[in-house]
């Protein structure tokens, strides 16, 4: 187990390292990011430039920026944003926790509702129930998540104007007494836009998974041996089933990270997504490598641990 | 004394048909699964929107509601689903965006697929220090978060192309998206290729081919592809769906082709106003959440017309 964990953390390093390496060659390749900023405006002189470049650490050759950056972004940091002019880790901490505020609340949810469903559809296979389950889970899991938010702000916050639109707090919530409240507010409709796909994919899996272990000869004995249903649904049938679906909520995780830019332009959130956004339309290259590489670590650090988990919660994978 | 030629003893055995091959037992089966017909249907429907779009109404680039105040107008007789807020017709641009869309698909899942059968069906035939370099390399291409990447090489290759010859090139932007979209899209095409050349390599019939001296070359084209398409298409008709939403997430943040007719630079444009205009935005939408909807049930279908072992 333990040389199976080390050879797996050796490979995601040298995963991390590569898309690094990647990512730094093709932003260098547009050139210098200042001088295409600075480019004809006014009064721009090759020194402030040049002055300006050094200042963001944009001089020298790329293979010794490379591993300037390389080594400062091991001692934690990710240098300095050009738009805002602030520490990309500071940046990364305040728009990630935004990011992560509606992005857990709507994988949790959708692993409570998918369980439900899943259990109701498998334990009923064929009947009406679970063709309702199937057709209705394939239909959220089709539906593309901006066109969701778009229905959801029209209807609730346009048609109906019970909840806000955009953003994560209003501005008067800074005069109100309660800001939690309104946060919470805010957050109602990008997590349930988030959670209407997650709970979809995962019904789908967790319906597949459960009606197959419901076949299986130990739910067979478990039954002979008159156990109510309902332990043999929940006791030990759910849980094997959901082995499947827990190294499925690293890929998911991933996913809803990879398009937290598309999410968060719908709800216009203050998140990572939002600040990448801004990052690639005004070339701030120390916030597009900081956000990529957070991004990735994640990923590959998700896909790892289910991959570990898996192991350590099912006897019959042997390691290789 | 005997004398039949063997060919007169074979002749007493009545001609048989031929028994139906795999693409038409599963067109059997296929046929029976609503939910895969529904999607055949949809995906029907859009390319037969595709293939007669210059029947929309209107011209794609006509804007000429915005010179008598028509812009943003609500769905009525002249505009069927109304006009957006910079004067195009909603239907017109919703017809011409079905080109797009399929060539965005079926592009970007043709680079995918080359690459992946080629990376797959190598690493499954030949196996060992092969397998592993090249699975490991795939693994990488699963682990990097692509739609970002995605979004900042667009960016990035649209800079890098202002001033040079290329920027001549027609919709050289979308056709760098369908790239880009292609060389991240091919892993699981690979995974699946792997598997099947790896199944299919100690199949009877290929031992078969390899006693009666079948070319190395014949054996993997004629023998193991064909037999391995099956389930290759089911992972092709999915990333057609997802390469199309992928394309229209990337417009719809505004680093699309400005040029191209496409659903998510509809989007894009009109998402601003959709409190005044929302048909320009809900339209575009549910061509999207058709599109994909229709490939989504078409690999489900194919799924269980293929691989009916694995749900009964």
């Amino acid at each position: 187990m333990t040389r199976y964990i080390v050879r797996r953390l050796l490979f995601s390093a040298c995963l991390i390292l590569g898309v690094s390496v990647i990512l730094f060659a093709l932003i260098n390749a547009i050139g210098n990011p200042i001088e295409i900023l600075l480019a004809e405006r006014p009064g721009v002189t090759d020194e402030i430039i040049a002055s300006v470049s050094k200042y963001y650490g944009l001089e020298g050759n790329m293979v010794d920026r490379y591993f300037t950056w390389l080594w400062a972004i091991l001692r934690g940091d990710f240098g300095t944003s050009i738009i805002y002019n602030q520490p990309v880790s500071e940046l990364l901490v305040i728009f990630g926790l935004e990011t992560l505020k509606i992005q857990v609340p709507a994988i949790l949810i959708a692993v409570a509702l998918a369980v439900g469903a899943a259990v109701v559809a498998a334990t009923r296979q064929y009947s009406r129930v679970d063709f309702g389950v199937i057709a209705g889970a394939m239909l959220g899991h089709s539906l593309p998540g901006f066109f969701v938010g778009i229905v959801l702000i029209l209807v609730f916050a346009y048609w109906l104007g019970i909840l806000p639109s955009y953003g994560a707090y209003s501005t008067r919530a800074l005069l109100l007494d309660s800001p939690v409240a309104d946060g919470l507010w805010h957050m109602v409709l990008p997590v349930t836009m988030l959670a209407i796909f997650n709970t979809a994919t995962l019904t789908l899996l967790m319906r597949a998974s459960l009606v197959d272990v419901l076949r299986q000869d130990f739910i067979t004995a478990a039954r002979a041996s008159g156990l109510p249903e309902r332990r043999v649904v929940f006791g030990h049938a759910l849980r094997n089933a959901f082995i499947p679906v827990l190294t499925y909520l690293g890929i998911l995780f991933g996913l809803m990270l990879g398009t937290a830019p598309v999410t968060e332009t719908v709800f216009t959130w203050p998140g990572l997504g939002a600040l990448y956004i801004l990052a690639i339309q005004q070339l701030d290259y120390p916030v597009i490598m900081g956000i990529t590489m957070v991004v990735t670590v994640m990923l590959v650090a998700a896909t790892l641990l289910t991959d570990i988990a898996y192991v350590a919660i099912d006897p019959r994978i042997r390691l290789a | 004394m005997d004398t039949h030629p063997p060919s007169a003893a074979l002749a007493i055995v009545p001609p048989q048909r031929r028994p139906p091959g795999i693409w038409r037992q599963g067109w059997f089966r296929f046929r029976r699964n609503r939910g895969g017909m529904l999607g055949l249907g949809l995906v029907c429907l859009v390319t037969l929107t595709a293939l007669l779009c210059w029947l929309a109404p209107y011209d794609p680039n006509d804007q000429s509601a915005m010179l008598h105040g028509a812009a943003r107008a609500a769905p009525s007789w002249a505009h069927l689903l109304g006009t957006d807020r910079n004067g195009y017709d909603v239907l017109s641009r919703v017809m011409y965006g079905a080109p797009t869309a399929l060539a965005v698909g079926i592009g970007a899942m043709v680079i995918a697929a080359v690459i992946g059968v080629i990376i797959g069906g190598v690493a499954g035939y030949f196996g060992g220090l092969v397998d592993e370099a090249l699975m490991r390399f795939a693994e990488f291409f699963l682990v990097v978060p692509v739609f970002i990447v995605i979004l900042a090489v667009v960016r990035l290759f649209g800079i890098m192309v202002v001033g040079t010859r290329l920027e001549s090139i027609p919709h050289l932007n979308l056709m760098a998206i369908i790239a880009l979209l292609g060389l991240f899209g091919w892993p699981p095409i690979a995974r699946m290729a792997r598997a099947e050349f790896l199944r299919l390599r100690q199949a009877e019939f290929v031992e078969a081919a390899v006693c009666i001296g079948t070319t190395k070359r014949d054996i993997l084209l004629r023998h193991i592809l064909p037999n391995a398409l099956p389930s290759l298409i089911v992972l092709i008709a999915l990333g057609i769906g997802g390469a199309i939403l992928a394309e229209a997430m990337v417009s719809f943040l505004g680093f699309g082709d400005p040029k191209a007719v496409s659903w998510g630079q509809l989007l894009y444009f009109n998402y601003e106003a959709l409190k005044v205009a929302p048909w320009a935005s809900l339209s575009p939408g549910v061509a999207i959440f058709l599109t994909v909807l229709g490939f989504n049930l078409l690999a489900d279908g194919l799924t269980d017309a293929f691989n009916p072992r694995l749900r009964q």
